[in-house]
């Protein structure tokens, strides 16, 4: 076929030119009515089929005797391929079946094997999971330059050689050295550890401490050193800056020390805004102040995605910088002497770091049992009013420190959480699920981590309680014909669809192994290195629910530009007719993947049909 | 003299019954076809040359192209303005042809005894005779299925009173098969490839008027 197959689609774009001319050389063309099954599960397929017009489904083998209506599981359209498993296999184990008429171009499976035994991205391409599909996409699609730019590693150049003395050189004579390499931080010896001492240190020790200028700088060194690992990104350097209030961090290879990274290196590396944001939040001293500061944070988020920052990392970045808000606000509004006995928890996406656009607010207070505050009523008012004017939502069902019931003393809030787990009730599940991605973020943190360490104990074992909990994972359909309809409807509610089986069911998860992450990411890694998760599908989710927040973050920054008040009003539907092939494809392969999730949460926690 | 074409093929096969061709002349009994097409430099079979051949075999409701022939021949001498602005092909483009010759080796080759199948099919069968004739002392023996007759008869019973359009175009706009490359030799090979499977293998179009 010489230039009717579209050879710029994933996965023939990635053959190189002899490759895609025996491509054509090789192609056969079927034409099959409306009705004709072009493969029955069983047969020796012919090939890989690629849709050149017309709709294809794939369902399920009819059982002998069974009369039960045939369930379909996916949708195939033009530019869609189907048949390549099958074609590896060597049988079909699905039944293709032409919706309408449809002319396929056919891919012989031995022409298919050639072009994988030539090409390894493109046998990848075929045989491989979600996760290196989309990994091969990321390679090649045109987002490839920024995506790298925000996945640069630690090691990726930035680190500095540190300045090293040792243990007895005075300030003096350290100050000396300093100008001399003309650095503003040094690491000191002593004995097997490493302190810092930067500028700052040494004034306050010679002008606010007077000590003379002979001190061993060994004595006026800080010894809790932040460390970063070079593997990690980059950018968790500067979350990691932005969280501790610090401009540098020591780069350590396991006990090696490795370098120094700055502040002001990273940020000239992000040459995005992100950091202005962060150090205005840092520096503000009214809640005015702070308020222009958590105005440029939408601005920041529409600029990271346009540039096609992948989502789950945009992610990171808010959730810390929304927590920094939170807590300065916190800071700002709440007097100094009662910051030790109260806690401020943020709740649901927010305490999973999963938030993207500014969502409800979902936070709690707990104090410290027997505490006497007339005035934390009218306070945590204040609180909550200031952040719905700083554009953080109030929450619908009214789940916020301004509503009494969600501020409770340790003792209070650890009996409702066990009340919840018991009654069983939907609104006390859906409370209780709320609760458990609960995360400290300004206050005292170790009130928090008492009542969470409590409720954690008191579940171990009560098998009963998980499965009745991980139920509501499966309450929602997974859709995977969608795409047949994508004249009709083309609506997804990925939220129902995708994101809340895989949330629910992995916090489901996470609770019965206590463990203490609450961002779903983080809980799928801990789950895998528990071994509760096997190390493939934890990948596969971790892909999956990373699709669906980038699709769904992409649509809702092009709903908010186009209505109005810049407010979407349907957060959670995926147009599907404004993906593309590519998308389509990628999104199939993420609904299988929760399907099977949800196959193995039913059999884990015997949720019979 | 001239002789009617079914009584000239029926000489011919005797002629040829011991010679290289003779199997040319077998009667088909397999399910495949061959829809062939000619790009050439004048409608009028005297005066015209070939420029080009495309063919593809047809097998039950699949379309093998994979098993085709795409065949470029020396720039004729009569490569003209005229037919240039049809078929987009210039002299420069046919540099690396081959010779009339091994063509007709190859289309010979190619089509066997199998039915030819095109759109007024018995125009590129008659310009091929006109070369093959001399050259081997017969006429392409082969059943011409054409496509526009398949298409009528199929096309009247819904059409009661009236002309079918016939129109190349007209045909494939109403088959709803897309157009793949008009005016490559096997670019409308192929896709009167897919029309004919589409009559052959579909339900009959509703047409509209």
């Amino acid at each position: 076929m010489p230039t009717s197959f579209n050879m710029e689609t994933m996965p023939f774009s990635l053959l190189d030119e002899n490759e895609q001319q025996l491509l054509r050389q090789r192609l056969d063309i079927g034409y099959y009515q409306s009705g004709e099954t072009i493969l029955a599960a069983g047969d020796e397929p012919e090939g890989v089929y690629i849709i050149l017009k017309g709709k294809v489904s794939e369902s399920e083998a009819q059982q002998e005797g069974v009369d039960a209506p045939q369930h379909i599981f996916v949708h195939y359209t033009n530019e869609d391929y189907f048949g390549a498993w099958s074609a590896i296999r060597g049988t079909a184990i699905h039944n293709f079946i032409a919706e309408e008429e449809t002319i396929c171009h056919i891919l012989s499976t031995k022409t298919l094997l050639d072009l994988m035994s030539s090409n390894s991205l493109f046998a990848d391409y075929f045989q491989q999971n979600l996760a290196a599909k989309s990994e091969i996409v990321a390679q090649h699609g045109a987002e490839q330059d920024m995506a790298e730019f925000m996945l640069a590693r630690v090691s990726s150049g930035v680190i500095r050689e540190p300045l090293i003395i040792l243990e007895g050189t005075s300030i003096f004579d350290a100050t000396t050295l300093m100008r001399e390499k003309k650095s503003d931080c040094m690491l000191v010896k002593r004995g097997n550890r490493y302190g810092m001492v930067t500028g700052t240190d040494l004034l306050d020790a010679l002008v606010i401490r007077q000590q003379p200028q002979s001190t061993d700088v060994a004595d006026v060194a800080s010894y809790r050193l932040i460390t970063i690992d070079p593997e990690d990104y980059l950018f968790n350097a500067l979350i990691v800056m932005t969280q501790q209030h610090i401009e540098r961090v020591v780069v350590m290879r396991r006990e090696e020390l490795v370098g120094i990274v700055e502040l002001t290196d990273v940020l000239s590396y992000f040459s995005s805004h992100s950091h202005v944001i962060g150090l205005r939040i840092e520096r503000a001293q009214t809640v005015d102040d702070l308020h222009e500061a958590a105005e440029g944070l939408n601005d920041l988020i529409k600029a990271l995605v346009s540039q096609g920052v992948k989502a789950r990392f945009a992610m990171d970045l808010l959730a810390a910088m929304n927590g920094r808000i939170m807590a300065k606000l916190f800071d700002i509004v709440v007097p100094a002497d009662m910051l030790p006995h109260v806690c401020l928890v943020v709740m649901g996406s927010e305490g999973r770091g999963e938030q993207i656009m500014k969502t409800d607010q979902d936070n709690a207070i707990i104090h410290r049992d027997g505490l006497v505050w007339p005035g934390m009523q009218e306070t945590m008012e204040r609180y909550s009013r200031t952040l719905i004017e700083f554009g953080f939502p109030p929450c619908p069902g009214n789940i916020m420190v301004s509503n009494p019931y969600w501020v409770n003393s340790l003792g209070d809030w650890t009996q409702r959480m066990s009340d919840w787990a018991e009654s069983c009730s939907g609104e006390a599940l859906m409370n209780l699920a709320i609760a458990v991605d609960a995360k400290p973020v300004a206050g005292n943190p170790a009130i928090f981590k008492a009542g969470r360490n409590w409720f954690m104990r008191h579940l171990r074992n009560n098998d009963v309680f998980f499965s009745h909990f991980a139920k509501a994972s499966l309450e929602f359909d997974t859709p995977l014909t969608l795409f047949g309809n994508l004249k009709d409807k083309g609506q997804l509610d990925i939220k129902k669809a995708g994101i809340f089986p895989i949330v629910h069911g992995i916090r489901t998860m996470a609770m019965q192994y206590r463990i203490k992450a609450t961002n779903t990411f983080k809980r799928i890694e801990a789950l895998v290195e528990e071994g509760q998760l096997k190390e493939k599908h934890g990948r596969e989710l971790e892909e999956a629910l990373g699709l669906f927040i980038q699709l769904r973050l992409r649509q809702q920054l092009k709903r908010s530009e186009c209505s109005d008040e810049g407010i979407d009003l349907t957060p959670n539907i995926i147009d599907l007719q404004s993906l593309d092939k590519m998308e389509r494809d990628l999104l199939r392969d993420a609904l299988h993947i929760v399907k099977g999730f949800k196959k193995h949460l039913g059999l884990r926690y015997h949720l019979g049909g | 003299m001239i002789l009617p074409r079914s009584i000239r093929r029926i000489k011919e096969r005797y002629d040829h019954k011991d010679g290289p061709y003779a199997s040319l002349f077998e009667s088909y009994d397999g399910d495949e076809v061959v829809s062939l097409d000619c790009e050439t430099t004048s409608l009028d079979v005297k005066k015209g040359e070939i420029l080009s051949i495309g063919a593809v075999k047809i097998k039950g409701n699949k379309v093998m192209t994979s098993e085709r022939l795409d065949i470029k021949l020396k720039p004729p001498e009569s490569l003209t303005g005229e037919s240039i602005k049809i078929h987009k092909i210039r002299a420069s483009d046919l540099s690396d042809g081959i010779e009339l010759d091994d063509a007709l080796d190859q289309v010979l080759e190619f089509v066997g005894n199998r039915p030819i199948l095109g759109y007024y099919v018995n125009y590129d069968i008659r310009m091929l005779d006109k070369f093959i004739r001399p050259r081997f002392e017969f006429s392409l023996p082969n059943k011409a299925i054409e496509l526009s007759h398949v298409y009528h008869d199929i096309i009247k019973w819904k059409h009661v009173g009236g002309s079918v359009d016939l129109r190349f175009d007209t045909i494939a706009s109403q088959l709803d098969i897309p157009i793949l490359e008009r005016h490559t030799a096997l670019g409308d090979a192929i896709t009167v490839a897919l029309m004919y499977v589409r009559l052959k293998h579909g339900e009959a179009p509703a047409v509209s008027a």
